[in-house]
């Protein structure tokens, strides 16, 4: 209760800041250092307000309304049943699942995986400049390019990784990849994992390379071991980086949708169907507007909450 | 201080107008390009014969001193990618449309229907019924039919004979037998080709299998019949889970697989049997395209038990947007093109013509029958007999209501489902069923 | 390191067996991250490596099984037809009357793959030029002005980016199309900034706050205006950052898929992996070309990556510039 108070205060002390910087720019009531802050922070909160904001209550207000765009001339205001069909609906909740477990794996495998490319480049050694430039190349490229790579690495027909295997002697015949329901999610979060590690990587090693030299040393001296200087100084010392780690790659994870929409499109038979993807084929496909405006905006809700919780629990200050 | 408040007024006043330039900049950037769009139609289709499009794209151009603007993309997203196109207001005026979208959109407002136009009402007189039925909705008719076809059984008859099999399947259980014998003879893994992923194809797929095993999808009184043990879809989705657990005779792979990679598969040897569109055959039988050219023959749809050789039609027509038909002048440059397309052009049905040579694609207008080329081509590759007596047993889809794009969706993944064995053919079934009932209490 | 371990170590026999101790844990050390880094490398490039063998192969070859890892008959067809394709007027005897899914075949919207490369340009860098205006002036007030409301509005900017871009589509789309500036680059441009702004203000903030806040002072001693100590004397020093946040913003810009799908219509405004995406159609199945396709995709990106990658770190380390 008292996190959801703290939230309140501070939803409510930020809104009430933007009215009052409105107000402020207009009035000489504050010095000038800061009517020149506000100034500056004009432009950045007129484009959010208009872009992030508005769209987050326009999406409320058609979440009220059983909108089908098939069927214009009729529009009923619904006031929550949208909201309770949904949570009547077992693919909603199957669909919350699988976007679980796809962030679960997901992260936990970006931590460390990161973790560990970090801790090799903060190393000194010949050739780390290269690896670090190679480093960029999976999180550069669009996440579309990255999804047809994946595809037709995992085609079941002419495949690398199928191709990769049977030459290993792995397997003695081609098999289905995407299209086995027990492998599709973990799949698509290999080629997610792929794409993401670099950036987590890179965020732990800034992390790591502020972590000063006299600790490990004193600690040497003291008798310590690899191992122990590792867990008792690298990882707390790592704290803000695995904080930032952690809310970066989650709402990447849970909003994520190119890699659902080339792969697999939420199939074989809705095994990768998650809540992106949901709202997605309700909006676009059912063309059911009210819901897919409600859907949003659970998980934008959602989102919102998941992030609160981690930065209070694992990280400190932003 | 004065030099602080001139350099921030200056600044505000800069960044006012350039605003102010951007917004007017982009505004009429707009509109000219509006200006432009009233003399050119925008003609929107799936990608099939691309380049038989354009040339007869070209001549209308040159005949009529229109601009045309043609895009494509590819079927299988079709529907998906128009809705978005729809519900965006892209630039639309032509655009082919199925049969089973058309209630769907005509209630939407999206379509509109093209009756006004005695020019292109005329060439109903020379058209098969089945075709301007299905372009028919509420009694209001929306196009020219641009295509008709049926989904057609196929099989390597090169393959059969190696197995030492005399007589293509005449029912679904002798499928069973012979890709039993096909494949312990090991000449095919999967004897029996079926592409069931979730695309555009996949309804006309299952309801092929519904329909040959005596099945219906939904009842005289238009409620959902698809769990019926007796009228529905039941016993054709248990034949396709048997066939892919019980006899392993069909890949677990077909619900990854789409009908173009099944069709590159069956045309590369891979299987004996295939459910394909009858156009196909065309592109199967041609030595420059298949591996198997030559051998492919196609039979009656086999029927099942209590079933007949009944199969599913459909049929594509060339549409009017509402755009389009709000606007007199464009309305009647959109005509001209659905009539260049879908009727005579030149006084010669020669779109139709030229499909059907290059891709075998089937056509609606009767007169082609006829036609000296056409028949050469009709045997140079197929048995017409066959056709002629499959096309009396293509049944029109029962499925197709405004709320068609929604259930398929549904209907789709339960099929999926049920193969993956994630679920029983009752359950799948039972679900769709509901979500049937349920959207057309909702419509 | 030896050199510490010798002067460290007073006794001498210690002295040896510590230095040869340490002269096999170098080697040992040496070796490990020799084979970390392979291993790594392999997992970075292997994928890419792929998608580059098989764009350089020919539709019968890439259908090989086993797949051929390196070509053995190379074929340039697939960029050819992306950058060359010829532009003769299609006619009843020019026509091709095969089934596009015959295979080789090039789709039609493989030409728009260049303008769309323009257009993604254009958007990428109109957002960078956008964002540095709008998020360095923010930046720097919440990190060197006290004024109330700062928290507050740190909090603010980053909250924005907890809701999904699925959930910006529907309304944002509603909006845009009653503004008429669907399928204009512009919606792009606007939407890119709300989705980039947040980190490039974080990214600058972090390091604003690193910079010492004397030099602000001193500034405005000499009689400068915050607009001038931002300018002058600030923005110099957060060079690596400044490099970054471009870097960020451009490539973010230039991935983006789900937002450029609903807000475009035609090639005049679509841009790169949006035009990639649909060669993933069914018709063409001109898997070669697909991957050619990717790899025109993933060229620009890398490049820039690469060039620009020793700012990155700099530009995110925190506490890097102290004193």
């Amino acid at each position: 209760m008292a996190p959801f108070l703290d939230y309140l205060i501070y939803q409510l002390s930020e809104a009430g800041t933007v009215a009052a910087t409105v107000a402020s720019t207009l009035s000489r009531r504050f010095n000038y250092d800061e009517r020149s802050a506000y100034l500056f922070l004009m432009p950045v909160m007129a484009v959010l307000v208009l872009v992030a904001v508005f769209p987050i209550f326009y999406s409320l207000y058609l979440s009220f309304f059983d909108l089908k765009l098939t069927r214009p001339h009729r529009v009923p205001f619904v006031w929550f049943d949208n909201y309770l069909t949904l949570f009547a609906d077992e693919l909603f909740w199957g669909s919350v699942l699988r976007t679980v477990y796809f962030t679960l794996i997901s992260v936990t495998a970006i931590t460390v995986l990161g973790l560990l490319i970090a801790l090799l480049l903060n190393e000194t050694f010949r050739g780390r400049r290269f690896i670090s430039a190679m480093l960029l190349v999976p999180w550069a490229i669009p996440y579309v390019a990255n999804a047809l790579m994946w595809k037709w690495i995992y085609d079941s027909g002419y495949g690398a990784l199928n191709g990769a295997l049977l030459q290993m002697g792995f397997i003695d015949k081609y098999m289905v990849w995407l299209g086995d329901a027990d492998k599709t999610i973990p799949l698509i979060a290999n080629a997610f994992i792929w794409k993401e590690v670099p950036l987590a990587a890179i965020l732990l090693l800034v992390t790591l390379k502020s972590i000063p030299d006299d600790l490990y040393r004193a600690a040497k001296v003291d008798g310590a071991t690899l191992m122990r200087r590792f867990i008792h100084i690298t990882l707390p010392s790592l704290r803000p980086g695995f904080a930032l780690v952690f809310i970066f790659e989650t709402m990447i994870a849970i909003r994520h949708f190119d890699l659902f929409f080339i792969l697999t499109e939420g199939g074989p038979a809705d095994t990768s169907h998650v809540l992106a993807w949901e709202i997605y084929v309700e909006t676009f496909r059912n063309l059911s507007f009210g819901t897919g405006a409600a859907l949003a905006y659970i998980m934008a809700i959602v989102t919102f909450f998941l992030a609160y919780s981690i930065i209070r629990t694992v990280g400190k200050r932003l | 201080m004065t030099k602080d408040a001139i350099t921030k007024f200056g600044r505000r006043k800069f960044l006012k107008y350039s605003g102010a330039a951007g917004v007017a900049g982009s505004l009429s950037g707009g509109l000219a390009g509006q200006v432009m769009a009233a003399e050119t139609i925008h003609f929107s289709a799936w990608s099939a014969a691309v380049d038989l499009v354009k040339s007869h794209v070209n001549a209308f151009q040159k005949s009529k001193g229109l601009n045309v603007n043609y895009s494509n993309f590819p079927w299988a997203q079709y529907r998906e990618t128009m809705v978005t196109r729809l519900v965006g207001g892209a630039p639309l005026d032509m655009m082919w449309v199925s049969d089973a979208w058309l209630p769907e959109w005509a209630e939407a407002g999206w379509i509109k229907p093209v009756d006004g136009f005695k020019d292109l009402m005329k060439y109903n007189a020379e058209a098969e019924k089945f075709c301007t039925d299905s372009m028919t909705y509420n009694g209001r008719q929306y196009g020219l039919t641009y295509y008709t076809d049926f989904m057609g059984f196929m099989y390597d008859a090169d393959k059969l004979k190696k197995a030492g099999i005399s007589s293509p399947p005449k029912t679904w259980d002798d499928v069973t037998q012979q890709c039993l014998k096909i494949k312990e003879a090991g000449i095919s893994e999967y004897p029996l080709m079926l592409a069931l992923a979730k695309e555009s194809w996949l309804i006309e797929f299952m309801a092929a299998m519904v329909y040959s095993q005596g099945g219906r999808f939904t009842d005289d009184k238009g409620m959902g019949a698809m769990d019926s043990a007796s009228e529905g879809a039941l016993k054709a989705l248990q034949w396709v889970v048997d066939a892919v657990h019980k006899h392993k005779i069909v890949s677990p792979a077909c619900v990854e697989t789409g009908e173009l990679t099944g069709l590159k598969a069956f045309a590369s040897g891979n299987h004996a049997f295939a459910l394909e569109p009858k156009y196909r055959m065309r592109h199967l039988n041609d030595p420059k395209q298949s591996k198997i050219a030559g051998n492919v023959k196609q039979i009656l749809m086999p029927k099942g038990d209590g079933g007949s050789h009944a199969t599913v039609g459909w049929m594509r027509f060339h549409g009017m947007s509402a755009a389009a038909a709000a606007d007199k002048r464009r309305a009647a440059n959109t005509a001209k093109l659905i009539e260049w397309f879908g009727g005579k052009a030149d006084g010669e049905y020669k779109f139709q013509k030229y499909l059907f040579t290059d891709i075998g694609a089937g056509f609606g207008v009767k007169p082609l029958f006829n036609d000296l080329d056409v028949q050469k081509a009709y045997n140079s590759y197929t048995d017409v007999n066959v056709i002629k007596k499959q096309q009396a047993l293509a049944r029109k889809k029962d499925m197709v209501t405004p709320w068609f794009g929604e259930w398929q969706e549904v209907n789709g993944s339960a099929w999926q489902s049920a193969i993956l064995q994630k679920a029983s053919p009752q359950e799948a079934l039972k679900k769709v069923t509901n979500t049937w009932n349920k959207l057309k209490k909702q419509a | 390191m030896k050199n510490i371990a010798h002067t460290r170590n007073p006794l001498s026999s210690d002295k040896e067996r510590y230095r040869t101790k340490s002269r096999l844990s170098e080697r040992g050390r040496a070796m490990f991250i020799f084979v970390c880094s392979v291993l790594l490398l392999a997992y970075l490039l292997a994928p890419i490596t792929w998608l580059v063998s098989s764009s350089f192969q020919t539709e019968a070859e890439i259908v090989s099984v086993p797949p051929h890892w390196i070509p053995e008959e190379p074929t340039t067809k697939n960029f050819e037809a992306i950058f060359f394709q010829e532009q003769k007027e299609v006619t009843y005897e020019s026509r091709k009357q095969v089934d596009p899914v015959s295979g080789g075949y090039i789709p039609s919207t493989a030409k728009n793959l260049l303008p769309a490369l323009r257009n993604s340009f254009v958007v990428a860098c109109l957002v960078v030029i956008f964002n540095l205006l709008v998020g360095v002036p923010a930046a720097y007030a919440m990190a060197k002005i006290r004024f109330l409301g700062r928290n507050s509005s740190v909090y603010f900017i980053l909250t924005t980016r907890v809701i999904p871009d699925i959930a910006l589509v529907v309304p944002f789309f509603l909006v845009i199309k009653n503004l008429g500036l669907l399928d204009n680059i512009l919606s792009l441009v606007l939407t890119y900034l709300a989705v980039t702004v947040p980190f490039t203000v974080f990214i600058l903030i972090s390091y604003f706050e690193s910079l010492p806040d004397e030099l602000d002072k001193a500034a405005r001693v000499d009689g400068c205006s915050r607009f001038r100590t931002m300018t002058h004397v600030y923005l110099p020093l957060a060079l690596p950052s400044l490099v970054a946040v471009v870097l960020f913003t451009f490539l973010t810009s230039w991935n983006e898929f789900l937002l450029a799908l609903m807000f475009t219509q035609t090639p005049a405004s679509q841009t790169v992996p949006i035009i990639v995406a649909s060669f993933t159609s069914d018709f063409t199945i001109s898997f070669s070309f697909i991957n050619a396709a990717g790899v025109v995709a993933i060229i620009p990106p890398i490049i820039i990556a690469i060039m620009f990658e020793k700012y990155i770190v700099s530009g995110l380390t925190v506490g890097a510039v102290k004193g």
